[in-house]
């Protein structure tokens, strides 16, 4: 009895620990992208000035306005520290160009928009009772639109990105799966040395071979074009493509193709009807990759982009460039990181496809 | 109405490995014919070269007088079940029956009604709805045999069709197969390494042996008079029983000399051995021609070395110059391990090799049946 007991017990504490060590795992990768998510919602004067940084986004901010003999001053709540504070212009009067700024400095700072009109009537206020606080709604998207609107390279960057990614899973798809066929199918002199050396070109880094990419894209009148970038992301991930698939179509029997053809189909009949639906799913992952890599990728598209940037590079540049919004970037990462999230989420239905429960 | 013959058909798989070295072999209409050899002797080969899916190196192929040596598999009218099935795990089982007849534009409803006909036929009738892998190997094994017969071809070609399924369900299929045959009377060939299961459906038996035809043949030819000790070894459980004996021919008396018995042979009925006097012969026996036999009458006595029960026999077995021999004895007699018994030979059933050709030795008697 004791020793069930300890056994038990034993054995509870192990998974405690295990569960303990897994959550802990799970924290350390779910918590940057937390981070991410919830300062893109987050105004500048959030994610800058109160410290301890808020954890969520707050979807409202408190305001106050009082008065001496400089002028008006405007004051802020801030949560950490749990008084207000001063924030824009030192003082301000309420003529109708201080007014038009102040409204543009809350609506940058902390993401709430207020007319003049409403701006004045709190003034007024101000005047008869020496101070006016009041609420305002935070427009909690506003960082996504402003991300657009200030990088004005970013929707055409986008849809770029998109033709990009696109092409490179047609081409790179198309290649590396005939060629994978071939290996998986077909006996020839120096297939194996073949094979390996396809993965010779993503032993390079890919700055090394952007510059004479440049050169060769230019020659081809491809420089600075969503064509000629994607024949650059095409040449790694042909390599991988073959290498996948290749072992996809080796899983499947030949067996299924000869029957096939015995049935009533040519060769290439066989392929469509037969090897083709049955390797979707590993097809399907070879694009989900090709998609990502495509899209994700900063370092040649720098090198090789010009005034048709693809959307990371505006990312990119913007983090660079930027005043330190970090809560415009963190927007943008997101959008970034969006299509490649959607286009695996339609894609896993393929890649988990199974026939009557048993997967090929 | 369907013949096949294969004229001097050959595969060479270059570096010098010959699939098949030659074959020279008709089918006749409505023949279930067996192919059977030891692993590696080229059935596949042969079965492939005949479905289109291996180019001959040599030879011709026709089928009912068409040469269809080189046509594509697709329009040879012939149908294969293969060793490992390959039916395709991403179609149901309607869809696979029915793969072949969408692809010829069957009308949908004659389609309908085909593929219901033969997987009743094959009693896969209830599982049309399913998936492959959802299903059994015996099962499987249905939907393949459902899928060639719904073609209507004028050859049916197996492929070790039932090697995968486990011995009970095997000799099941065996059976309901050749129930299948004789409802459609649709010429087969059929390739098995089971020697048990060539002889219990084969019309005529088709001995292969490194690429090559050793015997052709009903199963008793095969079975009764190999052509040679290749033969008379590998087919039967247990196998042939071989002594080494020397001819001896004088006085009008043949003797087979062996050096734990002799055996007196009648001079008449087996007049051939007299030219092979002082010579090497290997007498072939099977194991239901050894019979056990009071010891006063025995050829030679021998110690029961083991003993296998088989339910209606039991098979006893014996050391003689260091070769293990086997022997089929009806149940009832009782019999101990380490105990003595008396045998004899069935002298009708005896058979003769050449010790160098291991050829058979045909004997006048034969020859008239
Ligand atoms: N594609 C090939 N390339 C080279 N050699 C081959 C090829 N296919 C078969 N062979 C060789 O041809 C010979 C006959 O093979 P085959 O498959 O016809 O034998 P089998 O009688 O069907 O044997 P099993 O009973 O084991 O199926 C074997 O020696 C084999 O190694
Ligand atoms: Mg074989």
């Amino acid at each position: 009895m004791d020793r069930v007991l300890k056994r038990n017990l034993n054995r509870s504490a192990r998974y405690t620990a295990l569960y303990i060590i897994v959550i802990g795992i799970a924290f350390i990768i779910i918590f940057p992208i937390f981070f991410l998510v919830s300062f893109s919602f987050m105004s500048d004067y959030e994610t800058f000035s109160e410290w301890p940084k808020p954890i969520v986004p707050s979807f409202r901010a408190d305001f106050m306005i009082d008065k001496d003999a400089e002028g008006y001053h405007l004051y802020i709540y801030n949560k950490s520290e749990k008084e207000f504070v001063n924030f824009g212009p030192l003082s301000f009067t309420n003529n109708e160009n201080d007014l038009a700024s102040l409204q543009k400095f809350i609506r940058k700072y902390s993401n709430c928009a207020i007319s003049t009109d409403k701006l004045r009537e709190y003034l007024k206020g101000v005047d008869n009772q020496g101070e006016a606080t009041f609420q305002l709604k935070k427009k909690i998207l506003d960082n996504y639109v402003l991300f657009f609107d200030i990088t004005r390279d970013a929707p055409a960057a986008f849809i770029r990105s998109i033709l990009v990614a696109c092409l490179t899973i047609v081409i790179s798809l198309t290649i590396g799966g005939m060629a994978g066929y071939a290996f998986a199918r077909y006996m020839f002199k120096g297939k194996n040395l073949l094979k390996l050396s396809v993965l010779f070109v993503r032993m390079f880094p890919a700055v090394s071979l952007a510059v004479p990419m440049v050169i060769i894209l230019a020659n081809m009148g491809l420089a600075d074009q969503p064509l000629g970038l994607s024949l650059v992301y095409s040449v790694g991930q042909i390599s991988l493509n073959i290498w996948v698939t290749a072992s996809v179509f080796m899983s499947i029997p030949v067996s299924y193709e000869e029957a096939s053809e015995i049935f009533g189909t040519s060769k290439i009949g066989a392929f469509w009807h037969i090897t083709l639906p049955l390797a979707l799913p590993g097809l399907a992952a070879c694009a989900m990759y090709s998609f990502i890599g495509s899209w994700n990728e900063v370092i040649s598209a720098v090198v090789l982009t010009q005034f048709n940037p693809t959307f990371p590079v505006v990312v990119y540049k913007s983090l660079v460039g930027s005043q330190g919004q970090i809560n415009l970037i963190t927007a943008g990462s997101l959008v970034q990181a969006l299509p490649a999230i959607i286009f695996t989420l339609i894609i896993r239905k393929y890649i988990l496809q199974m026939w009557g429960g048993v997967r090929v | 109405m369907a013949t096949l013959q294969l004229l001097d058909i050959a595969k060479h798989f270059g570096k010098g490995v010959w699939g098949v070295k030659k074959l020279d072999l008709e089918v006749e209409d409505k023949e279930f014919l067996v192919l059977l050899g030891p692993s590696g002797c080229g059935k596949t080969t042969a079965m492939r070269m005949i479905a289109g899916l291996e180019d001959v190196t040599r030879g011709t192929i026709l089928l009912s007088g068409r040469d269809i040596t080189d046509v594509a598999p697709r329009n040879r009218n012939v149908s294969m079940v293969f060793q490992n099935y390959a039916v395709w795990p991403h179609m149901t089982v309607y869809d696979n029956i029915a793969f072949s007849l969408k692809l010829k534009k069957m009308p949908g409803a004659e389609i309908k009604q085909r593929v219901q006909e033969t997987a009743d036929m094959v009693k896969i009738g209830g599982l049309l709805g399913r998936h492959p892998g959802q299903l059994s190997g015996g099962q499987q094994q249905r939907v393949a045999v459902a899928r060639a017969l719904a073609v209507k071809p004028e050859l049916f070609l197996f492929d070790e069709p039932l090697s995968n399924l486990d011995a009970k369900l095997r000799v099941i299929m065996r059976t309901e197969m050749k129930d299948i045959h004789q409802k459609t009377e649709a010429t087969s060939i059929f390739v098995t390494h089971d020697q048990s299961e060539a002889m219990s459906m084969a019309d005529r038996v088709v001995i292969m042996k490194d690429g090559g035809i050793i015997q052709i043949g009903t199963p008793d030819d095969v079975y009764s008079r190999s052509t040679d000790m290749f033969v008379a070894g590998f087919i039967g459980t247990p196998p042939t029983n071989f002594f080494n004996v020397v001819c001896s021919y004088n006085d009008q008396k043949i003797e087979l000399k062996h050096s734990d018995f002799v055996l007196p042979l009648d001079s008449a009925n087996f007049a051939e051995l007299k030219e092979y006097n002082g010579k090497n012969l290997v007498l072939g026996v099977r194991a239901e021609d050894i019979k056990v036999v009071p010891e006063s009458k025995a050829v030679f006595k021998e110690k029961i070395l083991v003993i296998e029960p088989q339910g209606s026999h039991q098979i006893v077995a014996f050391n003689l110059e260091g070769a293990m021999y086997k022997i089929s004895v009806p149940a009832e007699i009782e019999m101990r391990v380490g105990g003595d018994i008396g045998l004899d030979f069935n002298m009708d059933r005896l058979s003769f090799f050449n010790k160098e050709t291991e050829n058979r030795i045909l004997l006048k008697s034969e020859v008239s049946n």
